[in-house]
């Protein structure tokens, strides 16, 4: 890779243009109306407003309630050149908007292989066959009898950031982190559901199967499926949203979304793994030697800064401000973040908030008091096994470029003096 | 006789019989009917009786083991009738106390009447269904209301089922049926497990590949647009841009069985029979130059013969031996490079980020 020349204003969105202050002089601006507004008052301030004279909605305006229409920005988007179509592709989860680690149930990412499957629950069953002492058959209100449990995890494609192997591309956090989100799930216990069936002793893996048009399925060793495999109905309370897996959808805590099997139908028990298409074709490894991982299920330590970044520039000049990012693993709970403003040079541990859970997103947080000069931001996290987040190039040596899946690799966002900021990659 | 006198008629028949038998031998049928709902959610008696999880039970009494025309017995129990074993009280009374120790590998999961009474009784409940049942032998099989008949052929119930279950402590759901288990159960493993019976041509592929599969994949695999490349690749696996087809990359050949079977053609899933699978994947095999016979045939016996070439490149994850991750050590905090770190590369150079007037079709590495 070669250093490129600066070919002048940065290229920046309209809408990241307009949240920089208009980028050149953003600050001076600011200034003078600040000491326009010492003078005569704030209009917002000394003027009546409508809404402070008006009546607003009433009570039932909108029976489910939906963002403030000056949040319309605040959505997942698309990158159409990813995938040939619509129907088989996938979303973005706009991070850069989010704080605290609940991701709102209309904005979690979309992956879909055959478009999203509208099932009535009093029409959805979920079916447990194969190595067990008796196959059984699950209604919705079947399942909703057994003891239930809540826990907040990520879900993160493998895929996330598969689109930088071969150096930045995306310029904003959505796009090149983009795939993951974090809720709390209300469901059972696999293992319970495993063990009402009765799992012979040779019942060495579990394949689920969903009921969509692509009909999912991958295999998942035993030892994962009676840990903390959970069956689950409700998405951060309400029911699932139809895009992720309505009625019924497993949670794999931990491990690659495409193994979370959304509307789920059936379990099977088995004594060897099925090898079906999303395990070899796909979400394999392929290496530099030609070689391809198989059954590359955890996903590793990784962080990244959603504020500031390309869709978030710094709009309000020098000064004191909040650098903010997430941080997971899938090995259990985040220990430990650094962030470097000088491109991996010096780091400093950053102060981790809210709640610590396992396989869950972690927010952590950075109190700078920015100088006005350029940074080259970093984050790299820790997780309780003592894993730490490696950087790209330490990836590319181990793996090569074309591996699509497990980039965990350190993001390094460039923050130019005007409060831009661009997805680069450092020497 | 209206339907419903005719009904009631019929119901008042088989009281009469089940009083009759019950008095000709130690069972009572008419508590045995009430036995026979534990058995109810996998077996069906009486007229019009079919084959569910377990085989319909008219004339049981008498017959030899594992022969009921169109069910799938278990290997022990196709046995067991070859050994020449017939159902009479006896062999009855011992299989439903504990299934499994009179036939091994019964496919029947109950777990046995523990009663005597009870054993006696659905004996004797059965018996009426047997015309070659000693007691009942010069009576022609009755019936039972057809309204049970109707109720025993729907989804069993979760309370008969439940006691059916060696099983679970919560007894919630019930048992799946045979042919459930059919419908839904159609994934297929390396080792063959799963292949339907079947067999399918290259030409036939070919015909049917042209008609579904080629408005996506190309007439030779080799994909229009973003959908997926099917074949060639050969080799390139290390190179710069890896083409990863069957041919060149899948490991097991079974996998494009069970994919094609189960999601394709898209937006069309499981509308192709199994021999027009067995064809899809045999065209498959020709367009990536595995099978080189235009005449080839593929069907479920010779399956297993097939090896795709690159099934030895895989293996298990390791990716906590990598260096990075292998050392564990506490990661540089101060001055950790030596110069000052340079830009090497800028995602606003390849400027194919959406809503920055990005270009659409610019982008490397799709994920499908």
């Amino acid at each position: 890779m070669t250093e490129t020349k600066d070919k002048g204003s940065p290229s920046l969105s309209r809408r990241s243009l307009l949240k920089a202050g208009l980028a050149t002089g953003g600050a001076a601006v600011a200034g003078v109306a600040a000491s326009g507004a010492r003078a005569e008052g704030d209009p917002l301030i000394t003027e009546i407003q409508d809404w402070n004279r008006y009546l607003g909605d009433g009570v039932d305006a909108a029976p489910y309630g939906l963002p403030s229409e000056f949040e319309a920005d605040v959505v997942r988007r698309n990158v159409p050149w990813l995938t040939a179509d619509a129907v088989s592709s996938i979303n973005f989860t706009p991070l850069h908007e989010l704080d605290g680690i609940i991701t709102p149930n209309g904005l979690c990412f979309e992956r879909h292989h055959g478009g999203v499957a509208q099932i009535r629950p009093q029409d959805h069953r979920l079916m447990i066959n194969g190595l067990v002492d008796t196959p059984l058959v699950f209604t919705m209100e079947d399942l909703k009898r057994f003891p239930r449990e809540n826990h907040v995890y990520f879900l993160e494609c493998a895929a996330n950031g598969g689109m930088e192997w071969r150096g930045s591309q995306l310029n904003g956090c959505q796009f090149t982190h983009g795939m993951v989100h974090n809720v709390m799930y209300t469901g059972v216990k696999l293992k319970t559901l495993l063990e009402e069936a009765g799992v012979k002793t040779n019942g060495k893996w579990v394949m689920p199967e969903g009921a969509d048009a692509s009909a999912m399925t991958r295999s998942i060793p035993m030892e994962k499926a009676l840990d903390d495999c959970l069956v689950a109905w409700k998405m951060n309370g309400e029911a699932l949203r139809p895009e992720q897996g309505y009625p019924l959808r497993l949670a794999v805590p931990g491990w690659e979304g495409n193994m979370w099997v959304k509307w789920l139908r059936r379990l099977e028990v088995g004594d060897e793994p099925w090898h079906h298409r999303e395990e070899t074709s796909k979400y394999t490894d392929l290496l530099a030697n030609g070689k391809a991982r198989r059954f590359t299920w955890v996903m590793d330590p990784k962080s990244v800064i959603t504020s500031p970044s390309p869709q978030m520039p710094i709009s309000h000049g020098e000064g004191p401000m909040v650098i903010s990012g997430l941080a997971w693993s899938g090995n259990g709970r985040i220990t430990r973040v650094d962030v470097s403003l000088d491109g991996g040079r010096n780091w400093k541990t950053a102060r981790l908030d809210g709640p610590s859970l396992s396989k869950s997103l972690h927010r952590f947080y950075l109190d700078i008091d920015w100088d006005g000069s350029e940074m080259l931001l970093q984050s790299r996290a820790m997780d309780e096994h003592g894993f730490y987040q490696p950087t790209k190039n330490e990836l590319r040596a181990a793996r090569g470029e074309n591996s699509i899946y497990h980039n965990n690799g350190i993001q390094t966002w460039y923050v130019q003096k005007n409060g831009a900021v661009e997805n680069v990659e450092v020497g | 006789m209206s339907k419903l006198v005719k009904s009631l008629a019929l119901s008042a028949a088989v009281f009469t019989t089940g009083l009759m038998v019950g008095a000709a031998q130690a069972g009572d049928a008419d508590a045995g009917e009430k036995v026979f709902k534990k058995c109810k959610a996998c077996h069906a008696v009486g007229d019009g009786a079919t084959n569910k999880a377990g085989p319909q039970l008219n004339d049981v009494i008498g017959r030899t083991a594992g022969t009921v025309d169109g069910f799938k017995y278990s290997k022990g129990m196709i046995e067991a009738g070859e050994g020449g074993m017939v159902w009479d009280e006896a062999t009855m009374t011992a299989f439903l106390i504990k299934p499994k120790d009179v036939v091994k590998g019964t496919k029947m999961a109950f777990a046995g009447l523990k009663k005597d009474e009870d054993l006696e009784n659905v004996i004797a409940y059965l018996a009426t269904f047997s015309s070659s049942a000693p007691a009942d032998s010069s009576q022609a099989p009755a019936e039972p209301a057809p309204a049970q008949t109707a109720e025993a052929a729907a989804t069993p119930d979760a309370a008969s089922s439940s006691s059916l279950r060696e099983s679970g402590i919560f007894k919630l759901g019930r048992v799946a049926t045979q042919d459930e288990i059919a419908a839904w159960d159609i994934d297929v493993r390396p080792d063959g497990q799963g292949l339907p019976e079947g067999s399918g041509s290259v030409a036939d592929g070919e015909v049917l590949f042209a008609d579904n599969c080629a408005v996506c994949h190309g007439d030779f695999g080799e994909g229009v647009g973003r959908w997926p490349v099917l074949a060639g690749g050969h080799d390139s696996l290390k190179d710069d841009r890896p083409e990863k087809t069957i041919g060149s990359y899948w490991p097991y050949l079974s996998t494009v069985y069970d994919y094609v079977r189960r999601a394709m053609p898209f937006g069309n899933a499981r509308s192709m029979s199994d021999d027009d699978v067995y064809a899809l994947t045999a065209y498959l095999l020709y367009l990536n130059d595995v099978v080189t016979d235009e005449e080839f045939v593929l069907s479920k016996e010779n399956f297993l013969e097939v090896r795709l070439p690159n099934e030895e490149n895989f293996f298990m994850d390791d990716r906590s031996e990598e260096p990075h991750y292998a050392s564990k050590s506490e990661p540089c905090m101060t001055n950790c490079k030596a110069d000052e770190v340079k830009i090497t590369m800028r995602a606003r150079v390849l400027d194919v980020t959406p809503e920055d007037g990005g270009d659409d079709d610019a982008g490397v590495g799709a994920v499908d």
